[in-house]
């Protein structure tokens, strides 16, 4: 168990280590100064040079990189161009807002999708079977703003049920709550429709094995068959699936973010890049990819913890 | 019974909800909270280096200046002074400070404190683009602890009505000294109602109240502490959610209603929406001068003949704005009616000879060609919706005489760097005045350059009509000198100016005691008289 | 008991397009997904306006009326915007399919073929899977500035990686069959290999596979547009109307919900028809 989880370690270092490297030569091809941006408008060439060199600009690339990583170990990303806040800060302050959204979106997500999938795969071929379907292929297909403004359009302004204007709290209070739950849904509503159908097709596959028929001549009651043999196995490719999606449920936050003013990294990202601000988009596209690998590390050693065949690997 | 992985999803869950605990906590309790909506966040409050409104609306509420400004947008009133003199050559002002002012960290201010300002206002080390409307300053001094002697080498008899607008802010030194660059981005330190308490860059921005806060303006029936304890500046970018917000109840004040909205917001009886006359806000679209293709007066007027301003303004302000056509609008002072008649009308065909006799020679590609030029320019612009808009339609409307105009909008975080640079050709912008003389002395005057100037608009005689209108003590003279400069600027058309804007707050009846003030367009100017009513 | 003395044929398999026109949804979303492009392609010629002309004097008209699907917030018809912004958004998602997908099923040919390069290869599509779609939108926008290029650009990348797997994983299926040993036996060149044999063997799969990725492209370009990163106005594109139709969400929904729900249907006959090749090619996987 141990070793197949240092082996798991081992190969995402390079893979890091090359997100940091592209990361970093993104920012080289940028087109405008950052010394010049940072100057202000009316700066003379010497105020510039001086800000080239206090920067660093002015040393070799490798140098450049070497410099990049290290202040990254310690925490500095560097300063945003615009208002001199530290990026860390920054991202400090709206990297909880997003996972708090990821988390709200998950939380109803991902146990509806697999009942709902466990349902179907039951009533197999009844027309809620159908319906489960039809509801996880539309999911798929349905943009994610599209469901949002429906939503802010009905719920929130003609019935006036929820507010949509931003974060309100902390999740555990009611405003907080009432806050986050339109966001959330429509974040959570795109997930459902997979997560269902790869439930069902899992657990599908799994009643045809072999310890489930042992289970069935035993007397074992469908339903605790169902629960108990089949869904265990069957989380494998969901855990999978759900690894997967979060990159597209990454995408989804950032315009969700957009749709209700939330306060996350993604609408921190989309506005350092509409204001040129190069530190704070580097920092924040680098930050998020990280947490992409390491969710995916996760998802394979969660892999690992449910399927032994794999640790043994 | 929880199988092993249920288990370990709960322990997931559990995790999850841990990391949620290090989550920031917004407002804790709104009850004793206002919340202000606005479309987008100010580059920085630095009172000297920032003209924007974004600024202008918060630094009122964290500062004061020595006199205030009446809500007929005319009257002078006192301010941190209490009483002020002239002198009879109109070029000393001398002015007594009140004695029980403190800024917000509780240190006392005195005239040393209004001495550092104007003059960190003025230096060219700060590069203000506003500096001129402190005046030709000579020397600003503290004769004592409480009184300012503000000497000018030329009379300027605007110069009350400039030291109301937010520039003329009293601020504290050694918080400036302190911040260094980050004055105004990490901290301040006013004298005023509210006090800076933190920033999110485009996101939020938390005022409290001052609580010894004692010498509001006369303007107002409670003079100080204010009422409410904090005001939230939230940016919300999307029109649609800060009109649901007002409507709703989920924020309490807001002067950027979009303009769709206005009919249908008055019939709302949760809302209100105050207006206020004495307000001028326009629109234009201002052209550099002396960058190719724009040089071309014929072009420019052709840009006049080309642009059906009447329908442009009731599409894109839905009738919450008037039609403009010179610079100065007809309600302002020293406005010159026989400008407006000199402005090149909407007409299409004329439109197409102007360009036609100018030389420009309709294109293959739709593009008229002249010397080998193609009549195409670049404009830039803050990201709001209006400029979204009339941007598109004028850009058709050019389309259409066989004129290319390509558009680039910004974040207002950095439009302004961007609009500071010789870049582009053509700019959108919008912005306030009280007078024929104030608007045209920010402008049109060559030392103006590069910014607010941005037009590069050089003339001798321009500035030297500039300079008799400021110093005049006559308004006969005043005026003519200012009529010159309005029907010489109608002739060149070095601007096209599209709206005149109404100002509208809207406010939920979750708070009272509202007024919209106008002055710079900020709607709430201090307030004082703000309750939450529940 | 039934008596098993029936005889044992394999079922004749009947041709794919029958199987597909059987299930009546995919038979509809094939019917669909040709309107839609035939849409696309002669949209100069179907729409009865110019997309860019504004009316002023008839801004957020609904539909019905003169202009059949109304007119915008700057009073351009929608019909006509509607033909264009579905050409452009079906042109950036079918070029990033291709430009992606020839790269991609490239790579994951050399690295089933050269199992030298294999660990290399895949490591660098580990890499690139490491970047969420949308977060690639935003560097690529921000470097060479917003606009249809940029979404293609970032588009093709993020299909780089998904093709390279998917082309991997069936060219190393095939490749272990007996008859590729074979040819490679008789001296057959890699080239002609990878040609004339391994490809026509793994075009199923890989078909599938794009189908079913050309809605999530769709997706993700015009939520790019949506960000304001793609097209850039006046350019009509789906996404890019939805976002801009969203101030007047209130008063005018149509502005905003008809280019969504043709993104929608669009999307939704694309998956669809991919579902249903998917079964129909590979029996295994109908459940």
């Amino acid at each position: 168990m141990l070793r197949h989880a240092v082996q798991r370690l081992m190969m995402a270092v390079p893979v890091m280590f090359g997100v940091l490297l592209v990361g970093f030569l993104l920012m080289q091809v940028v087109p405008t100064d950052p010394a010049v941006v940072r100057a202000g408008p009316n700066a003379s060439a010497e105020i510039i040079g001086q800000i080239r060199s206090d920067l660093g600009l002015d040393q070799p690339l490798p140098v450049q990189f070497g410099l990049y990583l290290w202040r990254l170990l310690q925490g500095d990303l560097g300063v945003s161009i615009i208002n001199n806040v530290p990026v860390s800060q920054e991202l400090g302050a709206t990297i909880g807002p997003t996972l708090e959204l990821m988390f709200a979106s998950l939380i109803w997500s991902i146990p509806l999708g697999i009942a709902m999938g466990t349902i179907a795969a039951y009533l197999r071929g009844s027309w809620l079977d159908r319906l489960v379907m039809a509801f996880s292929v539309a999911g798929v297909s349905v943009p994610v703003f599209f469901l949002g403004l429906v939503l802010i359009w009905f719920v929130g302004f003609q019935w006036q049920l929820l507010p949509f204007t931003g974060r309100a709290g902390p999740l555990w209070t009611i405003e907080g709550l009432r806050a986050v739950a339109l966001p959330a849904i429509t974040l959570g509503g795109v997930f459902v429709g997979p997560i269902a159908r790869m439930t069902r097709t899992a657990v599908l596959d799994v009643l045809g094995a072999d310890h489930v028929r042992t289970a069935r001549a035993k007397g074992l009651p469908e339903h605790l068959v169902v629960l108990r043999h089949a869904l265990r196995n069957a989380m494998v490719p969901v855990v999978t699936l759900i690894g997967l999606q979060i990159g597209f449920l990454l995408g989804g936050a950032v315009v969700t973010e957009q749709v209700f003013s939330w306060p996350g990294v993604g609408r921190l990202a989309v506005g350092a890049i509409t204001s040129s601000d190069f530190p704070m988009a580097q920092g924040t596209i680098i930050v998020l990819s990280m947490g992409f690998i390491v969710v995916n590390l996760i998802v394979d050693l969660l892999y690992g913890v449910l399927d032994p065949r794999v640790r043994t690997a | 019974m929880p199988t092993g992985f249920l288990k370990r999803a709960l322990l997931g869950v559990a995790t999850l909800a841990g990391l949620a605990a290090t989550l920031p906590a917004a407002a804790q309790t709104t009850r004793n909270t206002a919340i202000f909506l606005r479309e987008i966040d100010a580059d920085r409050y630095d009172l000297h280096r920032s003209t924007a409104r974004g600024a202008g609306e918060v630094v009122t509420l964290m500062t004061d200046t020595l006199v205030s400004m009446d809500w007929d947008g005319r009257t002078i009133r006192p301010g941190l002074a209490e009483r002020w003199e002239i002198s009879p050559d109109g070029k000393t002002y001398t002015f007594h400070l009140r004695r029980d002012v403190t800024f917000c960290d509780g240190k006392p201010m005195t005239a040393a404190d209004v001495v550092y300002s104007i003059n960190r206002w003025i230096s060219p080390e700060t590069r203000s683009p506003v500096a001129w409307r402190a005046g030709s300053v000579k020397e600003v001094r503290a004769r004592d602890d409480y009184t300012v002697e503000y000497e000018l080498n030329a009379p300027f008899s605007e110069l009350l009505s400039q030291l109301t607008l937010f520039f003329a802010g009293i601020i504290d030194r050694v918080t400036v000294e302190r911040l260094g660059a980050n004055f105004g981005s990490q901290g301040f330190n006013g004298t005023g109602p509210y006090c800076w308490a933190s920033w999110t860059p485009r996101s939020e921005l938390l005022l409290t109240r001052h609580p010894t806060y004692r010498w509001g303006p006369p303007i107002f029936e409670n003079r100080g502490p204010a009422h409410v304890e904090r005001i939230l500046w939230r940016v919300v970018p999307e029109p649609t959610a800060r009109l649901a917000a007002l409507q709703t109840g989920q924020a309490d004040v807001t002067q950027y209603v979009p303009t769709v909205a206005i009919d249908s917001v008055r019939r709302v009886p949760t809302v209100t929406l105050l207006t206020q006359p004495n307000y001028f806000w326009d629109y234009y679209l201002g052209f550099k001068i002396d960058k190719p293709v724009v040089s071309d007066r014929a072009l420019r007027r052709a840009v006049h003949q080309a642009v059906d301003r009447t329908a442009l303004v009731r599409a894109v302000w839905f009738g919450h704005a008037e039609p403009a056509l010179n610079i100065v609008n007809p309600n302002t002072l020293d406005y010159d009616a026989h400008s407006d008649t000199l402005v090149p009308r909407f007409d299409m065909a004329a439109a197409q000879r102007t360009l036609e006799e100018a030389g420009w020679r309709m294109g293959p590609d739709g593009v008229r060609v002249k010397d080998g030029v193609r009549a195409s320019f670049l404009t830039y612009g803050i990201n709001t919706l209006e400029n979204q808009r009339q941007g598109e339609i004028i850009q058709q409307a050019l389309r259409r005489v066989g004129i290319e105009m390509r558009i680039q909008l910004f974040d207002a975080t950095v439009a302004w760097g961007r609009m500071a640079t010789q870049e582009f050709d053509a700019l959108f912008l919008s912005y306030p005045y009280f007078s024929a003389g104030d608007a045209l002395s920010l402008y049109w005057h060559s030392r103006a350059r590069p910014t607010p100037n941005r037009m590069n608009w050089n003339d001798p005689e321009t500035d030297a009509w500039l300079d008799e209108a400021r110093s005049a003590t006559d308004p006969a003279v005043r005026a003519r000198a200012l009529a010159n400069v309005q029907r010489r600027l109608a002739e060149e058309a070095p601007w096209l100016t599209t709206a005149r804007e109404n100002l509208y707050v809207g406010h939920s009846n979750r708070v009272s005691g509202l007024r919209a003030h106008g002055l710079y367009g900020i709607g709430i100017y201090k307030a004082l008289d703000m309750r939450i009513v529940r | 008991m039934s008596a098993t003395t029936a005889e044992i044929t394999a079922p004749a398999r009947p041709s794919t397009l029958r199987l597909l026109l059987r299930d009546v949804g995919a038979a509809i979303s094939l019917v669909l997904v040709l309107l839609s492009i035939l849409l696309a392609v002669f949209a100069p010629w179907l729409a009865p306006n110019d997309p860019y002309d504004t009316n002023l004097m008839a801004i957020m008209q609904p539909p019905g009326g003169e202009y059949w699907l109304g007119t915008d917030g700057q009073g351009r018809d929608m019909l006509s915007r509607m033909l264009f912004g579905l050409r452009v958004t079906l042109t950036m998602g079918a070029l990033s399919l291709a430009i992606g997908g020839s790269i991609g099923v490239l790579m994951g040919f050399c690295a089933a073929y050269y199992r030298r390069l294999d660990a290399v290869l895949m490591r660098l599509v580990d890499i690139m899977l490491s970047f969420p779609a949308i977060l690639f939108g935003l560097a690529i926008a921000a470097i060479f500035g917003p606009g249809v290029t940029a979404v293609v650009i970032a588009l093709s990348v993020a299909t780089i990686p998904l093709m390279a797997r998917i082309a991997r994983s069936t060219a190393l299926v095939v490749l272990g069959l007996d008859y590729i040993e074979a040819a490679r036996a008789q001296g057959m060149g890699d080239a002609r290999l990878i040609w004339r044999h391994l490809a026509p063997n793994c075009l199923s799969p890989i078909l599938v596979f794009a189908t079913l990725r050309f809605g999530q492209v769709i997706l993700l370009g015009s939520a790019l547009s949506f960000l304001g990163l793609g097209a850039q106005a006046p350019v009509a594109e789906l996404g890019a109307m939805a976002s801009q139709g969203r101030t007047f969400l209130f008063f005018a929904p149509h502005i905003s919900v008809i280019p969504c729900a043709a993104i929608f249907v669009v999307v939704l006959a694309f998956n669809v028809l991919g579902d249903s090749l998917r079964d129909a090619l590979d029996p295994r996987l109908r459940v």
